[in-house]
């Protein structure tokens, strides 16, 4: 008992401190065990749960994971929440006919709602398909350091659309109770400028250095940055600890997210007029979420919080940016994600050998309730309400036995057209003690 | 060797132009660029006996070039129509491109009823008397012999202080909207008796509910019988049928500008949660003031949304919009979307501060609560503006169901 007590609070203590408040002594619980996401290991003794095979109830536990996870009620509990609260917002947004004055968190329950849906039903069928095993020893995570590049492909005569660049990092911080702590951030932006013409019919004119007859209109750069932490704590799974069968959807932990995120962009517009700089700054200080382990290997996270935005911006013919004094309270902050772990390598290879890597993916489905960068998801009338949505795949591939590993992935953002990035990063061990176990 | 092979080609398919076309060539009018196509191109037309017409700059002189200022058509029913776009001065060229000279017959909607019609003939000037069958409504009939461009321009009186009324969002409900101008009929007598007259109303989009021509038809009866200008732009509800430009057909131009008196107005299509990228280039020329004391900017979608969840599509679009209204001191920008009345004052924008009002409040639905339609009166003197809010319930309230805002109250019901 003791013990357990302690182990609860030196897995709180981080976050008291992270939060500013003081620590907090945590009743004591019997025998709850010290969690951490779902274990990978087979349960150490004998479990008459997984020893039946005649007795495959629907909402079983999962084979060979303690404590007990129950996927497909936590998935259908999901799609049945994702549904109801997607369903009551739109309700609520019809039924109040766009006037609703804070009527943002509605449409981020829509997309959220509509995010957890799609990614329970995603899970269900690859429950189906096996999913539902033990959780991955060594599961994609972010990569320490990464570089990405959006593609983009221009499709109008003497136009361009610039690819984008941006180095990602990821490092982690795990304390000894699983708990972590990971500093995140981007630096990036175009390697070259986006060129965009006018078409309208009275300034079209032939020109030698160009391939039609719209002259240039915008030419616009971007420079774009991002720091944050992403602070995560376990939750203390099963929260109770009940003698007879247990009824539990799986452990969660809560998060922190604290990130500043920044563009600047300069234009330059017609051939006459004073190139413009613009400067956008999106704060997001209070971003709190929760992710919930649906299965040992499928997760839904999502985040939510205010938001404050500040322009500051150049008068033409000056070098210094006008920033003002105050903050705008921007429209809600909100992510939604659902991740599916699948193993590429699992077992040995067919002439009993160990493989030579262990290779691991990822299928991850989004939902980003900003259009911070100019990404909304419009369709018929529904212009203007939505952030984009995401599907990705990450691979994982570490060399058997090595400390490191590469990570490697493609994924699409929908959102004003059609987006496209690849990636490819490094991973190593978590830093801290946790770190060094793991 | 052969890997290095594919790498050079994944480099050159990624580096290449691939298979580009000149913008809109297939016509997608979701797209707001095909829509500034569209809407310039239907700012000049070729009548069918060879006669070249063209909006242009009201102190344009050059018939070479056109603006998109208004909407030109002509059938056999109706023969060539002019809708100006906007109010306060405007200018039509009118010059013979080919065929025999004869008699055009031109008809120009969307005229101030006090607006006076010169028609301007190499050096001569000649005011015209031109009725209609409705007061913003006149018919001319010209005689062009020769090539040399004859200019149409029209002018109205400025008092020193005048009224402009702003609201968005009709869609379903157009007998509202008549109501709402019914109102703003009487108040264009009634202010002027007070020497302050009505000049303009603007619409800032959602005219329809699904894009029909029918919707438009049906706005035009009840707009077209009002005795001063209305100046609009589309909402998300008025071009997300993309196959064919239903709203530029119908009213013409979504991005355009017209100086009335001391003012500047500015309309931007925002119909598609951005604008095109050519309008964004053109932002400083669009809200240049020139000579006006007062710049009023419309759109649809609030480029401040606050937390009404119904901004931009494209943010980064909306942060350059609102760093150029900075830049050019705007007074105010008019919006909709949301239906209901916003007033968002003091929007901090480097150090500069913005002001934006949401008036959806043309008549589409406002869901179970008491509606609250109408529109805002925006009364302009010198270079002072004062704003307030005339309520219009629907038959069996007994007044007003909404209360003022900070900055913005109900209107006195005397005025």
């Amino acid at each position: 008992m003791r013990g357990t007590t302690t182990t609860l609070r030196r897995r709180l203590l981080p976050t008291a401190i992270a939060c500013g408040i003081a620590a907090v002594t945590v009743p004591a619980r019997a025998a709850a065990p010290a969690t951490t996401e779902p274990s990978s290991d087979p349960p150490a003794g004998p479990d008459a749960r997984f020893r039946d095979p005649g007795r495959r109830p629907w909402a079983r536990c999962t084979d060979e994971v303690d404590p007990c996870m129950r996927p497909r009620p936590a998935r259908v509990l999901l799609l049945s929440l994702g549904a109801l609260g997607g369903g009551v917002a739109a309700g609520l947004l019809f039924a109040l006919g766009d006037r609703l004055a804070p009527g943002d968190p509605a449409t981020l329950l829509v997309g959220t709602g509509a995010l957890a849906g799609a990614g329970a039903l995603v899970g269900m069928a690859a429950g189906r398909l096996g999913a539902d095993q033990a959780a991955l020893s060594d599961r994609v995570r972010p990569s320490v350091a990464s570089l990405d590049w959006t593609v983009a492909q221009p499709t109008n005569l003497d136009e361009r659309e610039p690819h984008t660049l941006a180095l990602r990092w990821a490092p982690t911080w795990r304390f000894a109770d699983g708990s972590r702590v990971r500093l995140v951030g981007h630096f990036g932006g175009w390697p070259r400028p986006r060129e965009q013409v006018d078409p309208r019919p009275q300034v079209q004119a032939a020109d030698d250095g160009r391939d039609g007859t719209a002259p240039r209109s915008l030419s616009q750069r971007q420079l774009s940055a991002s720091v944050g932490l992403d602070w995560a704590v376990n939750l203390p799974y099963p929260a109770v600890r009940r003698p007879d069968r247990s009824s539990f959807l799986g452990p969660a932990d809560i998060r922190w997210r604290p990130t500043f995120e920044f563009r600047r962009d300069s234009y330059e517009l017609g051939d006459a007029s004073t190139p413009r700089t613009v400067e956008r700054t999106m704060l997001l200080p209070l971003t709190a979420g929760a992710r919930w382990y649906l299965s040992p290997r499928q997760r839904f996270t999502f985040y939510v919080g205010p938001r404050f935005d500040m322009i500051a911006y150049a008068e033409p013919g000056q070098d210094g940016l006008s920033r003002g004094r105050g903050v705008q309270l921007g429209p809600i902050y909100g992510e939604a994600w659902y991740d599916i772990d699948i193993p590429l390598t699992p077992g040995r290879r067919r002439d009993g050998q160990l493989r030579r890597a262990d290779v691991n993916a990822m299928l991850t489905m989004g939902y980003v309730h900003s259009r911070f960068d100019g990404r909304g998801f419009n369709f018929g009338p529904v212009v203007g309400f939505l952030g984009p949505f995401h599907l990705g795949w990450i691979t994982r591939v570490r060399p058997h036995g090595s400390k490191l590993a590469i990570q490697a992935g493609a994924s699409a953002r929908l959102g004003n057209g059609f987006s496209g990035t690849l990636d490819v990063g490094l991973v190593v061990p978590d830093f801290g003690p946790g770190g060094r176990r793991r | 060797m052969r890997r290095l092979g594919w790498l050079a080609l994944s480099v050159s398919l990624s580096g290449s132009p691939g298979c580009v076309r000149p913008e809109c060539a297939d016509a997608d009018y979701g797209d707001p660029e095909c829509r500034v196509i569209a809407e310039n191109e239907l700012a000049r037309l070729r009548t069918a006996d060879g006669v070249e017409i063209r909006f242009a700059d009201p102190r344009e002189e050059d018939a070479t070039t056109w603006e998109a200022r208004g909407l030109l058509r002509e059938s056999a029913s109706e023969g060539v129509v002019a809708r100006i776009a906007g109010p306060g001065d405007f200018a039509l060229s009118l010059q013979r491109q080919a065929g025999d000279p004869g008699a055009t017959f031109l008809r120009l909607d969307n005229v101030d009823q006090d607006a006076t019609i010169t028609v301007v003939d190499g050096g001569e000037s000649l005011e015209v008397e031109a009725e209609g069958f409705v007061p913003s409504s006149r018919q001319l009939v010209f005689t062009l012999d020769d090539e040399v461009p004859l200019w149409v321009r029209g002018r109205i009186p400025c008092p020193g202080r005048y009224r402009i009324a702003a609201l968005g969002d009709i869609q379903t409900n157009p007998t509202q909207f008549a109501r709402i101008a019914e109102a703003l009929s009487t108040e264009r007598l009634r202010a002027a008796q007070l020497g302050e007259p009505l000049l303009a109303l603007m619409i800032v989009g959602d005219l329809s509910e699904a894009t029909r021509d029918e919707e438009f038809e049906a706005l035009h009866d009840i707009i077209d019988r009002l005795p001063f200008p209305v100046m609009t732009t589309p909402g998300n509800h008025d071009v997300y049928r993309p196959t064919r430009p239903y709203y530029n057909l119908s009213f013409g131009p979504g991005t355009h500008e017209a100086t009335l008196c001391n003012a500047k107005l500015v309309m931007l299509d925002t119909g598609s949660g951005a604008i095109a990228t050519s309008v964004q280039a053109r932002l400083p020329e669009l809200f240049d003031r020139d000579e006006a004391e007062v710049l009023i900017v419309g759109m649809h979608h609030p480029v401040y949304p606050g937390q009404t969840g119904a901004g931009w599509s494209r943010e980064d679009q909306a942060a350059h919009v609102m760093s150029e209204l900075a830049i050019a001191r705007a007074d105010l920008v008019v919006a909709g979307h949301a239906h209901a009345l916003h007033d968002f004052s003091g929007i901090d924008v480097g150090d500069v501060q913005l002001r934006e009002i949401i008036t959806g409040t043309g008549g589409a639905t406002q869901g179970i609560a008491d509606p609250r339609f109408g529109y805002v009166r925006i009364t302009i003197d010198g270079g002072e503006m004062d704003t307030c809010f005339v309520e219009v319930p629907p038959p069996g309230y007994d007044g007003p169901t909404g209360d003022d805002l900070p900055n913005l109250p109900n209107c006195p019901a005397s005025d």
